[in-house]
């Protein structure tokens, strides 16, 4: 009796977690595995269904994909930069429990939370010559009564992907600054203090001691934040339509929203979105390898 | 000692500067899209913009050369504008209403106009209908309301997608030992960091040959797949903070593996996969991209929204109504998930 239920627990400890994981892998293979592999196909068949490369050549001579690659790469390099640093030092700086710690954790959520739409409509009421943002500057005495920025006249690509990146940094450093505000406290005092002892300035300690520590909370918040970043289209559109600033993104709901009845359409944001897919998975594929997933097996660090 | 309580306290206040720097600076554009959203047409094209939303109205009615004069009182001037003169008060009821938010029946008007007969003018304070914009938002776009209700239900249907099949494997990653478990877990982070649109688009076809374009479910069975890896995710991380020996003192005292679960590891559970069904309905009422590429005639909320903010350009407030609507299940859901919220940027560390 004991020995045939210890057999059957046996057989279950061997067959019942890959039971159990079944319906998950099942559904990806459904939902997942097919989409993306249907995804490659269609981005390499042509018009008429043969093999070929042809998609691809109609993306890359797409007038537009030359401005929409150059200003994805711009917004993302700039806005992960600026957010990481302006996160990092603000973390720094108010690392410290303290009375309404709580408060400004959970406003800090507040940006990020928003949906994508919400955010388009705060900008776009805000942005416009006649919106809320020149009349805060009005009311707090920084513009004269009357006076007005053109903040979207569309004349200035700079000034307008300045524009995206600062709206970018509103949403994305306060949940970046929690992340990293996590993952200091996380750190034991001691090795920092015991730097100190040792007569080594803030900012050494910080190169030396911290900023090392925290190395997979920040691996985590910036790869997790480029691949956002590669992602960034609506208030963009909301702000200047599809042509004035295009994006990668942008290009794909442009052929399909927009011009969805071209001969080409449906194959252009395809492989638009292939495009896309193929960069971020460089970046997940990266992310994964520093943060230690692929090394694992080989008794490399636990992440 | 003295030199170095003075630090800490210069340092505290270092501290609280910041944070209420960074506090306004948060809370400015989320205040304004919410005061614009309940301004009156006419307060809207105001500039510099109201600070405030009046919530009450000065109006005043006197002889005019044709009819009827209709003024307000302006703040900002100290003095009356005239806005109408008409001896139609079908007309001065409509404008009051799309103007002003002000709600009065032609016969209402009509019954305060007639005291003109014997005083000059009329002055009268009227409540302003605060929810104007919002009642207007969701008549004049189309389609709001019925795409509100499908927003939910696929909110729901991933919701239940994902618990089920994202629960049960974050509890077997969680409870057992097995071949691929790393390979699982991270094909699982890998998921959830590919992109939706690549996804949406062969869904397309797929859904199609299905049955299920532009269909609710069709799009659920989109959104659960980024759903399921978080829910995996968190409920793996809950599941190991239920000690074994728990489960394990319920079978010594006879109860089945499945009886165990569901009267001692579920009930302690159970605040976690709260938590992470709220992310699934985050996760489905944000989401736009999938939803414009798999919808045509019956579009999410977000979709709605969307497409009326596109179109519009003048009404800031109407646009700031539709704004607000998405924006506020998302502010509650976040609040009541607060603790958890560091899983949903894929906090990595197992």
């Amino acid at each position: 009796m004991s020995k045939e239920q210890s057999i059957k627990r046996r057989n279950w400890n061997q067959i019942g977690p890959y039971l159990l994981v079944a319906p998950a892998l099942i559904y990806y293979t459904l939902f997942w595995i097919r989409p993306v592999f249907k995804a490659f196909m269609i981005s390499i068949t042509d018009a008429s269904g043969h093999l070929s490369l042809e998609n691809f050549r109609l993306v890359f001579q797409d007038p537009t994909f030359i401005p929409a690659a150059q200003n994805t790469a711009i917004i993302v390099i700039f806005s992960v930069t600026l957010e990481f640093v302006a996160a990092m030092a603000l973390a720094l700086l108010i690392n410290r429990k303290f009375k309404g710690s709580g408060i400004l954790l959970f406003i800090a959520m507040i940006p990020m939370a928003l949906a994508p739409v919400a955010l388009g409509a705060m900008w776009k009421t805000g942005f416009t010559t006649h919106g809320w943002v020149n009349s805060f500057l009005t009311y707090i005495g920084v513009l004269d009564i009357g006076e007005k920025i053109i903040f979207l006249s569309g004349e200035s690509n700079t000034k307008n992907l300045i524009l995206i990146i600062l709206i970018d940094a509103w949403q994305v450093i306060p949940s970046m600054m929690i992340i990293l505000l996590a993952g200091l406290q996380g750190l034991p005092k001691e090795m920092m203090e015991a730097s100190y002892v040792f007569g080594a300035n803030r900012w050494t300690t910080l190169r030396k001691i911290t900023m090392p520590m925290l190395r997979a909370t920040i691996q985590t918040a910036v790869i997790l934040r480029l691949i956002s970043a590669l992602q960034i289209w609506l208030t963009i559109v909301m702000l200047f339509g599809f042509g004035r600033v295009p994006v990668l993104l942008s290009r794909v709901i442009y052929y399909n929203e927009e011009v969805p009845n071209l001969a080409n359409s449906f194959r252009m944001s395809s492989t638009y979105s292939v495009v896309i897919a193929v960069i971020i998975t460089i970046v997940a594929i990266l992310y994964l390898r520093v943060s230690g997933a692929f090394g694992r097996k080989n008794g490399g660090e636990s992440a | 000692m003295n030199l170095k309580s003075m630090k800490k306290k210069a340092n505290l206040a270092t501290i609280y500067i910041i944070s209420v720097a960074i506090i306004f600076t948060i809370l400015i554009p989320v205040y304004f899209i919410f005061s614009i959203s309940f301004l009156s047409t006419r307060e809207a094209y105001q500039y510099p913009l109201p600070l405030f939303p009046e919530l009450r109205s000065k109006i005043k009615l006197e002889n005019g050369e044709r009819g009827v004069l209709l003024s307000i009182y302006d703040k900002r001037n100290d003095e009356y504008e005239t806005l109408l003169d008409t001896t139609d008060f079908k007309k001065m009821s409509t404008y009051m209403r799309v103007n002003l938010s002000l709600n009065y029946t032609p016969e209402e008007l009509e019954e305060k106009s007639k005291l003109l007969l014997t005083q000059t003018q009329v002055v009268f304070k009227a409540g302003k209908d605060v929810m104007h914009n919002y009642k207007t938002f969701f008549q004049v776009t189309r389609d709001a309301v019925p795409a509100l209700i499908r927003s939910i239900q696929i909110a729901i249907i991933t919701i239940l997608i994902s618990l089920s099949i994202g629960g049960t494997a974050g509890y077997t990653l969680a409870r057992y030992q097995f071949k691929g478990k790393h390979t699982l877990k991270f094909s699982i982070l890998f998921v959830r960091m590919f992109p939706g649109v690549a996804i949406a688009m062969p869904m397309v076809i797929i859904l199609a040959n299905m049955g299920l374009y532009d269909q609710p479910l069709g799009l659920s069975l989109v959104y659960s797949i980024g759903s399921i890896a978080l829910t995996t995710w968190i409920t793996t991380s809950i599941f190991l903070g239920i000690p074994v020996e728990l489960e394990e003192a319920a079978q010594v005292f006879g109860a089945t593996k499945l009886r165990t679960f569901i009267n001692i590891t579920l009930p302690l559970a159970l605040p976690g996969l709260a938590a992470s069904s709220m992310y699934a309905f985050l996760g489905a009422w944000n989401e736009t991209i999938s939803a414009l590429i798999l919808t045509q005639f019956k579009p999410t909320f977000a979709v709605v929204v969307y497409q009326a903010l596109y179109g519009s350009t003048g009404q800031v407030n109407l646009t700031a109504a539709g704004g607000i609507c998405m924006a506020i299940p998302t502010l509650i859901f976040t609040f009541i998930i607060r603790k958890y919220i560091n899983q949903m940027w894929g906090d990595v560390s197992v």
